[in-house]
């Protein structure tokens, strides 16, 4: 015995009513006013068990019997009718829900890690090179414009450096990417009182060095070494990579909160932050050790790098000593864009003994 | 006037999501559209007013023909786009014009396949009607707010004649009011297009709206969001340590575009506080123009709807679920799904006093034919949730 609500076919109005079997496979519904229904139970369309919303029994007419009595229905129609109740099944058990958890943790996770930087690459290397190009435009302007000053190192400084890379380095990258013309250019980068001592890469091939960073390096294999650690970043195609990655994680949060509102924009937007110096760490260990092959090719001891690193790292801790607070180091190092020094030092010194030995590859 | 009432649960609905998302990860994104329709019908059918419900009848099989077909779309653009720019565009114009079609579409399917207390809504609006909403004003709202100030820019250029383009250029003075003007006035024909367009069973409703309504909310919204502007200035003043530690970075984490570490926590705060703003301004007009939109809908001249959202109870719900989902990782998304459904649901007021026995299903609203079926694949959610 099943109670529940009775409506005729198409309508609005209902009555109270309760839903009975037979041995005989026969189902009768009888109404508030008297009148019954009945027939095979087999011809009934039971609708599908989910959760604890009313369950709906189509009769033969086209009339509908509702319950709340999920349960019932369970119990009574257990052989008699084939309900679909796979998906009920594992909604109501508490090891698959684990096991749906799990499975969804570890999917994110091995998306986020593994999927979205491997596709990036693939497809960023797809792209033919003019995207390369199309995304630095504008940026040389740009950061001229809002960042950086005239160079002051002497014309001669910047012609020795330029012509010893065009003649000893710029062609190394050629095996794997012909297509890249390098072009240096001196600036000067001040922020507040301090001079920035920094090398960067854009796409397209143009590598600026500030003037600080000249000044710090001691001889001209430490310049080499950042410079092919930039072309690293060039050739691996970082820059379009990080634009797709950051596409990947904005659609894909997007599906995962299900709107474009105010809460997938919250996600979005803290997600690829954190996301994207997390994919920018991996950019930077390929290009350390783009650079560091190239090193060995190139006859530049790779001690150069990790000697120059040192060098920046101490003159920044030196010069902002006063405005560093005190910060939590682990939490400090989740957003580190860069391997940690460490890693960095012990690769070189590796890289180091390979180029003592006189080996080109390093394995 | 009677409440709606959510008749669900968080615990339940996450048993029923989770298993949803492990389905749709097995079978790598098949099973999406029967995941859709299970979420759906849990929401309906948790619906409730004066004791009766909502259901979701679309199948999953309806559904995934429309996600074939969404899915073959995107491959398509993206190896014409590869292929030919030009083809690229030609696509991307063919798109717009369908789009008014595709929420003509979506709005029958949708109605079509929700029905109360036994019986189906249904959407009888024009397709005609759907092209001037959904195409013709917003192209016209676009070509006043772009074209014409690149039309008196070029005018001396391309010939105009002086006198003309004197008057061009001073019409451009018109644009921001009569932008203003326009936004309204969409807002107010597209409320009254889905509104009047909606049968229940035989019954008919009825929405009578004005523009000039709508461009008061809209005023109150633009002085809400000075305001929200103005308070966010100063709190960064009080905040705005961050140029300090924009100083502070080291020499590899600028390239490629990257930021200094420090600069993420600033940002982040930054962003949050904006946020908070955005929500609060959003909340303001949508409760407003939802509390206007309600008072003037009645269904058959008979029930009357009311709706006692407030700004500050939907603005608190928004930002704490996100705040929520964010902790979690997404694994509150149900909890949070539940709660914003109850506020809805619970702010929804209809007069049940002449009750819904009347109502009879009419014919084609639960029949769909085969030619429909093609339609039925576009099931765009157009905006028009409780």
């Amino acid at each position: 015995m099943i109670n529940g609500n009775y409506h005729k076919k198409g309508s609005a109005a209902r009555e109270a009513a309760v839903l009975s079997i037979n041995d005989l496979g026969r189902y009768a519904i009888e109404l508030e006013d008297g009148t019954v229904h009945r027939g095979e139970l087999s011809h009934l369309n039971i609708s599908e068990r989910l959760g604890n919303v009313e369950r709906k029994i189509r009769l033969e007419d086209g009339s509908v019997f509702g319950t709340l009595d999920n349960d019932a229905v369970d119990t009574l129609f257990k052989g008699a009718q084939k309900v679909n109740a796979f998906v009920h099944y594992l909604e109501t058990h508490l090891k698959w829900i684990v096991v749906a958890v799990l499975v969804a943790i570890f999917t994110a996770f091995s998306f986020f890690k593994w999927g979205v930087p491997w596709a990036s690459d693939k497809i960023a290397h797809t792209l033919p090179y003019s995207t390369n190009e199309l995304i630095a435009k504008g940026s040389m302007d740009f950061l001229d414009e809002y960042m950086f000053e005239k160079s002051a190192l002497g014309e001669g400084i910047q012609e020795r450096i330029r012509q010893h890379f065009n003649e000893n380095i710029a062609h190394i990258s050629v095996d794997d990417e012909s297509e890249i013309e390098y072009k240096l250019h001196f600036r000067s980068w001040t922020m507040g009182y301090t001079e920035i001592p920094n090398a960067l890469a854009l796409p397209s091939g143009d590598i600026i060095l500030t003037d600080k960073f000249v000044q710090i390096a001691a001889n001209q294999d430490e310049i080499d070494s950042v410079l092919l650690h930039e072309m690293g970043h060039v050739v691996h195609r970082h820059g379009l990579e990080m634009l797709i990655e950051g596409t990947f994680v904005t659609v894909a949060v997007m599906l995962m909160t299900g709107d474009g509102t105010a809460m997938g924009d919250m996600g979005v937007g803290l997600g690829s932050a954190l996301l994207s110096s997390s994919y920018s760490r991996g950019h930077e260990s390929e290009a350390d050790k783009y650079a560091f092959d190239k090193m060995l090719k190139a006859g530049v001891d790779p001690k150069s790098f990790s000697n120059i690193m040192n060098r920046l790292t101490a003159y920044m801790s030196d010069e902002y000593q006063d405005n560093k607070q005190k910060k939590d180091d682990n939490v400090m190092d989740y957003f580190a864009s860069h391997p940690s020094t460490q890693k960095r030092v012990d690769l070189a010194n590796r890289y180091s003994e390979c180029f003592k030995q006189g080996l080109t590859v390093c394995k | 006037m009677e409440a709606l009432r959510f008749t669900g649960s968080g615990s339940e609905y996450f048993k029923i999501w989770i298993v949803n998302v492990l389905l749709t990860i097995i079978t790598l994104g098949i099973y999406y559209p029967w995941a859709k329709v299970r979420n759906k019908r849990y929401f309906y059918a948790n619906s409730n007013l004066a004791d009766r419900n909502f259901e979701y009848h679309a199948t999953g099989k309806q559904l995934f023909i429309g996600f074939l077909i969404a899915v073959g779309i995107f491959i398509v653009f993206q190896i014409v786009s590869q292929i030919s720019p030009i083809a690229s565009i030609v696509l991307i114009i063919a798109l717009f014009i369908a789009i008014p079609w595709i929420i003509w579409r979506s709005l029958m399917f949708n109605m079509r396949v929700t029905s109360f207390s036994n019986v189906h809504f249904g959407f009888k609006g024009k397709l005609k009607q759907a092209y001037i909403n959904f195409f013709v004003y917003p192209f016209l709202l676009i070509v006043l707010i772009y074209g014409l100030p690149l039309l008196a820019a070029f005018a001396p250029m391309i010939g105009v004649p002086e006198t003309l383009a004197t008057i061009l250029s001073f019409s451009l003075i018109l644009i921001l009011p009569a932008a203003f003007y326009l936004f309204a006035f969409i807002k107010k024909i597209n409320t009254e297009y889905i509104i009047n367009g909606s049968r229940y069973g035989q019954g008919i409703f009825e929405a009578s709206v004005e523009t000039k309504k709508f461009m008061m909310i809209n005023l109150k919204t633009l002085g809400i969001s000075v305001l929200v502007l103005l308070v966010m200035g100063i709190l960064a003043a009080l905040f705005g340590g961050g140029m300090e530690i924009l100083a502070t970075f080291d020499t590899e984490s600028f390239e490629q575009g990257q930021l200094p570490e420090g600069l993420i926590g600033i940002l982040a705060l930054g962003y949050f506080f904006m946020l908070i703003g955005m929500i609060f301004i959003m909340a303001f007009s949508i409760t407003r123009q939802r509390t206007y939109v309600y008072a003037n809908t009645k269904l058959d001249d008979e029930i009357a709807f009311e709706s006692t959202l407030r700004a500050r109870d939907f603005a608190w719900v928004m930002l704490s679920n996100m705040l929520l989902v964010i902790v979690t990782l997404g694994l509150a998304m149900p909890w949070a799904k539940v709660r914003m459904a109850k506020l809805m649901l619970e702010n929804t007021l209809v007069d049940t006093s002449t009750g819904f026995d009347e109502y009879i299903n009419q014919k084609q609203d639960e029949e769909s034919s085969l030619g429909e079926q093609i339609g039925d694949a576009f099931d765009v959610d157009v905006g028009v949730a409780f």
